[in-house]
């Protein structure tokens, strides 16, 4: 007999969402709902008649964590919709900009991870809060590392975040050469303590995945064999930076993508009959509780190829790496593999900089109404936007955000796990459900919502 | 209330280089301060009212080497939007230390933005040396055009020189001539908003300077904080400044305690009196 046990809300993620989850008598999922309760706010709604330089800069404001993706995306997509090309060295400061955010979502995300692992060979479970070694070291580690992807960021963009130097056809301003000197400075000192970040991390990954049992609140829970797998396919433009309709050769392709609402996706009405109050900190929900995972979700289910699919750092490296780590455990892997892949672009971005170079381009046509995307290897995975822009307004825009893409990804990937283990699945993903919840579903399937509603 | 507000020292000094002295306004106090600093890593670049499009109005920019800090000397009576370019130096420039001249309002904006920093990350903890410069009014660019074009008839491209000094806006030009004007007319061109101004001598600056106390080709220099105090020392120390007591020239401080309280009680009357400017009604008052 299956029960249905709540977990509202989640934590140690960005955003407001929660877990619906059928069990069976064992407390294993035999089907999982992750699902955004995060409000719509309808940014792409409201972006519609405003000019083609307002509308990233409203897009920005979904996410103040990886700000810089839906900028760039954003300004991408309004570039590929009027066909302007930006100079080459507007180009490495969005560039460095990318991979400065890039670092700095890495080392946060390592904070919301961490007190869910062990201490390898130990029994202690890691609090970053303590000023106890082997921890100290590592959460001064991990603050430095932020303050450094920070500052570059702020240098090359303006501001960390929502940065104000991108702006529609290049950036707005290149920077001195006293500032190339002071990113340069900065990158050499992160690289190794990203590395030995990136090692430690891995090994508490590594431990944590072999362990027999884990620990959550006051139970014992067996380590399932295939830790948060799932069969769903994997997209990526691009190991670092970008790829657009501009491009000679786009690595994402608007034919394959197809949305459904999460009326299609997700259960429907079900009652909670498994209640945990020891459950950290402060239970699940109520047994009796109401959930309705197909009407409370404030996400749309975009599919590529018919299917959901899981975009993220692990994403990337198996379509651009022949990575083949699989699981929950997989994917954090893969994300802190990109520590290194950050410096390295941003050091390399810099020497190629040249501080004299103009950074807007001479023309900036003012659109025909034609569609354009960009999408963005946002820390989280890939960031679609797909604009529209005529006479210098914004027609249409459309957001297909990482996190957007992993919600229905991440719910078949619960399958398996005992459910006090569904969190670390879904931590893994490193969501951002403020990112994934920007939207209304515009086209038809707005119709079907309506009616579903008024059922 | 505290004219001159609070201070350590108070002194009359110059510039020892020939070369700033050359086109300073009094004694090249700032310039001679920023490039002192500049050379010996006190900063890192500084934030100036540089050379703008038209003549004798004022750019701000980011200075980061004596050539850029030199090319700022002298007074422009117009303004100069300081404050403007703070979140550049910090970004696009990538400055540490920054130091800043500044009116006294722009010195107010400074401080405020230092506690209460809205919308001004990483800015305020690298502010390295603010240098305020006594003010009475200010003017836009259009009241100064027509005060020395129209009342002083001297071209703004041969003005080599404005002074306010002596009850006189006064215009030097680049071929030996000059005018004066009384300061009477010049008042309706003032910038309305000078009218509600409780500062006199850069109460909130480091470092505050001005002609007003201090023999021609002098500044009267209030070393205030002690970040101020510090580097004023060291800059004295290393031979860049001629140094003389306040109270050891002419006219001294009373001068400047009296031109500060006369501003202070003017406008502490227009503020007043703009509580009361409508029908049981008054405009708002910044300081409240």
């Amino acid at each position: 007999m299956s029960k249905v046990v709540e977990i509202s809300p989640t934590t140690r993620h960005e955003g407001h969402s929660k877990l619906v989850l059928k069990v069976n008598d064992e407390g294993i999922i035999e089907r999982g709902d992750w699902i955004s309760i995060t409000p719509v706010r309808g940014l792409e709604k409201l972006c519609i008649g405003k000019t083609m330089h307002q509308a990233p800069k409203i897009s920005s404001r979904v996410c103040g964590i990886c700000p810089i993706a839906h900028t760039l995306a954003g300004i991408g997509a309004m570039e590929a919709s009027i066909g302007c090309e930006i100079p080459q060295d507007a180009y490495l400061l969005r560039l460095i900009l990318q991979c400065a955010n890039k670092l700095h979502s890495i080392a946060l995300h390592d904070i919301l991870a961490l007190p869910d692992m062990y201490i390898p060979g130990t029994e202690t479970k890691i609090n970053p809060f303590t000023a106890e070694e082997p921890v100290r070291t590592v959460a001064k580690r991990i603050q430095r590392l932020r303050e450094i992807g920070q500052t570059i960021g702020e240098i090359a963009g303006g501001e960390p975040v929502h940065p104000s130097n991108p702006r529609v056809g290049g950036m707005y301003y290149n920077i001195s050469p006293q500032a190339k000197q002071k990113l340069f400075d900065l990158a050499k000192e992160a690289l190794p303590m990203a590395i030995a970040q990136m090692d430690f991390m891995n090994a508490v990954f590594k431990n944590f995945e072999k362990r027999e049992t884990v620990t959550v609140g006051k139970t014992t829970v067996d380590m399932p064999k295939e830790f948060g797998y799932h069969n769903q396919g994997y997209m990526a433009v691009d190991s670092i930076f970008q790829s657009s309709s501009l491009d000679f050769d786009p690595k994402w392709d608007p034919n394959r993508w197809t949305d459904v609402t999460p009326w299609d996706w997700y259960m429907g009405e079900c009652e909670v009959s498994l209640e945990d109050p020891d459950y950290p900190i402060g239970g699940t929900s109520k047994i009796g509780t109401k959930a309705w995972p197909q009407m409370q979700a404030c996400t749309s289910i975009p599919l590529y190829d018919g299917q959901p699919v899981e975009v993220g750092p692990r994403a990337r490296m198996v379509t651009f790496k022949n990575f083949d780590h699989k699981g929950a455990m997989g994917q954090n892997i893969a994300r802190e593999m990109e520590y290194p892949d950050c410096l390295y672009t941003i050091i390399d971005a810099l020497d190629a900089l040249d501080c004299n170079g103009s950074v807007l381009a001479d023309e900036i046509p003012q659109g025909d109404g034609s569609l354009g995307w960009n999408a963005n290897e946002a820390p989280r995975g890939t960031d679609v936007h797909l604009a529209k822009v005529k006479d210098g307004r914004v027609q249409m825009y459309n957001l297909l955000v990482p996190t957007t893409w992993n919600f229905p990804t991440c719910s078949r990937a619960l399958e398996g796990a005992p459910w006090q283990l569904a969190e670390v699945i879904v931590r893994a993903y490193d969501p951002c459900v403020s990112c994934a919840t920007h939207m209304l579903v515009v086209d038809e399937n707005k119709k079907i919502i309506a009616q579903k509603l008024v059922q | 209330m505290d004219m001159l507000g609070k201070y350590k020292t108070c002194v009359a000094a110059r510039s020892t280089s020939s070369e700033i002295l050359k086109s300073s306004q009094d004694g090249g106090i700032v310039t001679q301060m920023f490039i002192y600093a500049l050379e010996e890593g006190i900063i890192d670049g500084a934030i100036v009212a540089g050379p703008g499009d038209e003549p004798w109005k004022p750019k701000p920019m980011v200075a980061t080497t004596p050539e850029e800090i030199l090319a700022a000397r002298g007074t422009r009576y117009n303004i100069s939007p300081n404050m403007a370019v703070i979140k550049e130096s910090v970004r696009k420039y990538g400055l540490d230390k920054v130091g800043i001249v500044g009116t006294p309002c722009q010195m107010q904006a400074l401080r405020k933005a230092q506690l209460y920093p809205v919308g001004m990350r990483y800015v305020t903890d690298k502010i390295a040396l603010a240098m305020g410069i006594f003010c009475m009014e200010n003017f836009s660019y259009q009241s100064m055009k027509q005060i020395v074009e129209d009342h002083c008839n001297v071209d703004l491209h041969s003005l080599k020189k404005t002074d306010i000094g002596k009850g006189k806006y006064w215009a030097y030009t680049n071929r030996g001539a000059v005018s004066q004007i009384p300061l009477k007319v010049t008042h309706k061109y003032e910038q309305p908003g000078c009218h509600v101004c409780l500062d006199y001598v850069a109460n909130m600056g480091d470092i505050s300077t001005g002609s007003v106390g201090s023999p021609d080709g002098w500044s009267t220099v209030f070393v205030r904080s002690t970040n101020g105090d510090n580097i004023w020392k060291k800059a004295v120390e290393a031979g860049v400044f001629e140094v003389k007591a306040i109270d050891s020239v002419k006219p001294g401080l009373d001068l400047v305690t009296k031109l500060a309280t006369e501003k202070i009680t003017k406008n502490q009357k227009e503020l007043e009196h703009r509580a009361k400017m409508g029908v049981n009604k008054g405009l708002r008052n910044p300081y409240i």
